[in-house]
């Protein structure tokens, strides 16, 4: 249901405010939330003045910064550092995206950074994705070919390999999901921008042999069709893709096709 | 575990073209409901003759009258416009960053000069 307002253990209250102490001209404030599930205490926000002095580019390089210059507490994933691995996803500046790739210098003004948005916080800004992960394995993320034995290989032509292109990219880092009104009020019904570029990507597969299966599941009112074509997640992706336009394919097969 | 909060959401999450010209749809479409819902009223109360044909027409030429009248064209027009996006959307096309910007303020700026448009018209204006 549409919930425009946070429920009551949510609400965000002012945090510690930790001042510089390099004595840096160059500094910038960063606002970040913080909920520590070991109190008893609700979510805040803690600024802290961080030197730019020395800082790498991106947001990622300011949190490291913090986390072991400011404040050794801050708890957020990261691993890879180069925008593949997808766990530093976070809400940065209003929108979503990865801490790694993301440069500071187009955020304006003070540097917000919140976890991905309507999810369960297990601890700052890291969000609970269990419920995305479960709609990922209810679609099926793999390849089903009867027909051929498993230890022939399965030819595709240029054409239909092509087709793939820009759906076998995703990294299933959430920003694209998280970042839709409709998956914020539906999330446990609609499946979302993410899971449905992967529902997409396994539909066109000319290997796949259970198209029409795979549509059939689906076609339905609020699986898929809670797109409203809102956008928000192809403007996240980090990676370029164009989760809005996969669904946009799915919907005209569905109208076109005898499924 | 149970206690766990909520992230914020539409509170923090910045706007941009396409979810704004999104949410108008959305809200012109309701108002046009109530819109239609007005007009056939108007329409309805025509039958009773000329004195309450002359009411409507008083309260239509009053501020607040002129003002709905202005708001509903406003209003169909932007509805019209972003169902045609709609429309191309729905055929696959359109779907590109830039060009998603671009659709979204025609529909914006479109909706505006088409107001503008059926008031210098309507009023004989040229």
């Amino acid at each position: 249901m549409v919930q425009l307002s946070l429920p009551k253990n949510s609400e965000i209250k002012k945090g510690k405010y930790f001042k510089d102490k390099t004595g840096s001209k160059n500094l910038r404030k960063v606002n970040i939330y913080r909920w520590d599930p070991s109190t008893d205490e609700g979510p805040r926000i803690d600024t802290y003045e961080v030197n730019m002095d020395n800082c790498p580019s991106k947001v990622l390089d300011i949190l490291n910064k913090i986390k072991n210059e400011i404040d050794s507490t801050i708890t957020y994933r990261r691993s890879c550092a180069h925008g593949v691995c997808g766990s530093c996803a976070m809400n940065m500046g209003g929108k979503n995206g990865l801490a790694c790739t993301t440069p500071h210098a187009e955020i304006e003004g003070d540097i917000d950074i919140y976890p991905l948005p309507h999810l369960k916080v297990k601890k700052d800004l890291i969000g609970d994705l269990d419920g995305l992960y479960k709609q990922y394995q209810s679609i099926e993320p793999w390849l089903k070919n009867n027909s051929t034995k498993e230890t022939t290989e399965i030819y595709q032509s240029k054409e239909d390999r092509a087709k793939l292109d820009g759906a076998y990219e995703c990294i299933m880092c959430a920003c694209c999901s998280t970042s839709c009104p409709s998956y914020w009020w539906n999330g446990d019904k609609y499946l979302g921008p993410a899971v449905l570029l992967q529902a997409y990507r396994w539909i066109i597969d000319s290997r796949d042999e259970e198209r029409k299966a795979r549509l059939k599941k689906v076609a339905d009112e609020l699986k898929l069709y809670r797109c409203h074509t809102i956008l928000n997640c192809t403007n996240a992706c980090p990676k370029g893709l164009n989760p809005a336009k996969a669904i946009a394919e799915i919907k005209k097969m569905l109208a076109t096709a005898n499924v | 575990m149970e206690n766990r909060p909520l992230s914020p959401h539409i509170q923090i999450y910045k706007w941009h073209i396409s979810s704004l010209v999104s949410i108008s749809h959305r809200i012109t479409g309701l108002i046009n409901f109530f819109a239609i819902t007005l007009i056939c009223i108007w329409f309805a109360l025509m039958l009773f003759g000329e004195s309450e044909y002359q009411t409507i027409k008083i309260f239509l030429e009053s501020f607040l009258g002129k003002f709905i009248l202005i708001g509903i064209t406003w209003s169909f027009s932007f509805q019209m416009l972003s169902e045609i996006r709609h429309l191309i959307m729905d055929l696959g096309y359109g779907f590109e960053l830039q060009t998603t910007k671009i659709t979204g303020l025609i529909v914006i700026f479109g909706s505006i000069f088409l107001t503008i448009l059926i008031y210098i018209l309507g009023r004989g204006i040229i």
